[in-house]
């Protein structure tokens, strides 16, 4: 199996004219069932790359990257492509310019096939909150692939394309990797450039990577990582810290004290640490107590910097306005947001416009300003005891969609494991560390800033207990059709579907 | 949350909200702060504000850069007369 996803298997793909039709046909039939992609257009994409200097059928490739198909979660902008972000309101909006991440991976002759589904803004955990349809998890058609990047772990997991970019602001890259069976990386904060990622919580979020091999990850964010002019919070990558470590690893375990896990992720949580002590990895017990009051002030802060955030989308320069308006410009803002954003997006917005409300900031966003210092520090006095902390990625496993599902808030209260990541700038990777009742279970590891190397190496070390899972619906460039009956079993789940 | 605090917001956040969405959000939206008031709980005396991650000030000169884009840009205005974006009268 591992031969045939190496990278070159996959440049091939593309490059061969007959191979690429076979792939597109392919994509096209998986994506009927798993609705991952919101706009595929290979060809677009390579005339993207070739401008870029790269020629994806040259047979002299220029990097381990060249030729390779990616796709793009549909906030991060892809010059001529749609970038919706999911939302009614930025149906028609073609942009202008490319992402400074994704124009990295141009340059190395990575090419964009294509735009996947997310919760609105990224504001969601299932995918569920799209404008546009949700997205199916290809291990089960009648669950969620997680969110807000669901559609760029969907596309991944099914073998659609080798790597998607995500991004991840409370654990939208991490929770719908571990929904998938596939590795999601959050960056340090600052790592990589956000030039041309809408912006919703600036202060928190992150351009991640998705994949199903450890290596793609880490050449992938060898490349989109380091300072940009166009970000003036980007960072320089450091090296020097990045190195650091080596030997037998030490990893903090925290105690979830209250935190109740569902039934499948306390089993994987289980495994994964008889697993690691196997792997000769020292296991030490940490204190986290600042945790439980985590979820709150994340959300103070990540819906106040929504609101200013989102108030860009007016109507006026870009935009869907109301059709046959005929008010003042006051109103035809008004109702352009209003018959534009969804449910989730509104709500988050109220809430960010009331914590910042005059008399209430101290109450609100000052405070979970002070309680992110509390947990920022927690870390730093954690890390100086571990090389690396695991935790869950989430409490329970990828539920069901509609009303059988996680309501609303209860998905906000599930992202207790994953924002802490954001809240204190460090990175984290999310690895499968399970398969439960045939579903996939995702833990994390969580470092200091600039250790993405050492989340790597964890990660490669854990593999050899628990390899990448393969879903029923994964297929791999090289083979045909989907495998076994489990494949069977999924597509007819995706029958039953409105 | 009250129904009057909710117009305020809502008028602030310049959101048009249908009276059913009232009933939906008001409770929502309650919902939300009555988690948020967790963070009463919390002490913290002596702790400063984490405002920004990457606790520097970078700037950049201060020069002409040329837009190659503008044509892409105008492209994705709702309604153009000319090069101008149309809006409603604003008298």
């Amino acid at each position: 199996m591992h031969k045939t996803e190496e990278p070159s298997s996959w440049s091939r793909t593309l490059a061969d004219p007959t191979q690429r039709a076979s792939w597109m046909q392919f994509v096209r039939d998986q994506d009927a069932r798993v609705r991952a992609f919101l706009q595929f257009d290979p060809e677009l994409g390579r005339e993207l790359a070739t401008a870029a200097g790269s020629t994806p059928s040259d047979s002299t490739p220029t990097g381990s990257l060249s030729g390779i198909p990616f796709a793009i979660k549909d906030n991060i902008a892809v010059r001529d492509f749609k970038l919706t972000c999911g939302s009614k309101l930025l149906k028609d909006f073609i942009s202008p310019y490319t992402a400074t991440a994704v124009q990295k991976l141009l340059e190395r002759g990575a090419v964009p096939v294509g735009k996947t589904n997310l919760d609105e803004f990224g504001m969601g955990s299932s995918t569920e909150n799209s404008g546009f349809g949700m997205t199916y998890n290809p291990w089960d058609l009648e669950r969620v692939p997680g969110g807000s990047s669901g559609g760029s772990a969907a596309a991944v997991a099914a073998g659609l394309v080798p790597f998607a970019l995500g991004s991840d602001t409370g654990g939208s890259v991490r929770q719908p990797a571990a929904f998938c069976g596939v590795y999601g990386l959050k960056p340090t904060y600052g790592a990589v450039s956000r030039f041309g990622l809408v912006a919703y919580a600036s202060s928190l979020e992150v351009i991640g990577v998705i994949a199903r091999q450890i290596s793609m990850i880490r050449e992938v964010f060898s490349v989109i990582r380091g300072q940009d002019p166009r970000d003036h919070s980007s960072v320089p990558y450091d090296e020097a810290r990045s190195a650091e470590g080596g030997g037998r690893i030490t990893v903090g375990v925290p105690d979830l004290g209250s935190i109740s896990l569902h039934e499948e992720v306390q089993s994987a949580w289980e495994k994964t640490l008889d697993g690691l002590k196997g792997l000769e990895v020292t296991l030490k017990p940490i204190e986290l107590p600042t945790l439980e009051y985590l979820v709150s002030a994340y959300y103070v802060i990540a819906c106040a910097e929504a609101s200013a955030n989102l108030a860009r989308f007016d109507g006026v320069r870009y935009g869907n306005r109301t059709a046959g308006f005929s008010g003042n410009p006051e109103q035809l803002v008004r109702w352009s947001r209003s018959s534009g954003l969804g449910d989730e997006v509104k709500l988050r917005i109220l809430l960010g416009t009331y914590v910042l409300r005059s008399g209430f900031q101290d109450q609100y966003y000052l405070r979970a300003q002070r309680i992110r210092t509390a947990i920022r520090r927690e870390f730093e006095g954690a890390f100086s005891g571990v090389d690396l902390i695991l935790m869950p990625v989430y409490p329970c496993g990828p539920f069901k969609w509609g009303s059988e599902g996680l309501d609303p808030f209860s998905q906000k209260l599930s992202d207790i494991f994953t924002c802490s990541a954001n809240m204190a700038g460090l990175p984290a990777l999310s690895f499968p560390a399970s398969v439960e009742n045939a579903l996939p279970i995702g833990m994390q590891f969580l470092g200091p800033p600039f250790a993405e190397e050492r989340l790597l190496q964890a990660c490669e070390l854990f593999a050899r207990v628990f390899p990448v899972p393969t879903c029923p619906l994964y297929r791999s460039p090289q083979t045909e059709g989907p495998r076994g009956s489990e494949g069977s079993r999924a597509q007819s789940g995706g029958q039953e579907r409105g | 949350m009250e129904r009057e605090e909710l117009d305020i917001t809502a008028q602030l956040a310049r959101l048009e909200l249908s009276d059913e969405e009232k009933k939906r959000f008001e409770q929502a939206v309650f919902q939300m702060l009555e988690y948020f008031s967790k963070m009463r709980e919390f002490d913290v005396e002596g702790l400063p504000p984490t405002a920004q991650m990457t606790q520097t000030n970078r700037t950049r000169k201060d020069a002409v850069i040329v837009n190659k884009e503008t044509e892409a840009i105008l492209g994705n205005a709702p309604e153009l007369e000319d090069r101008f974006i149309v809006i409603p009268n604003v008298l």
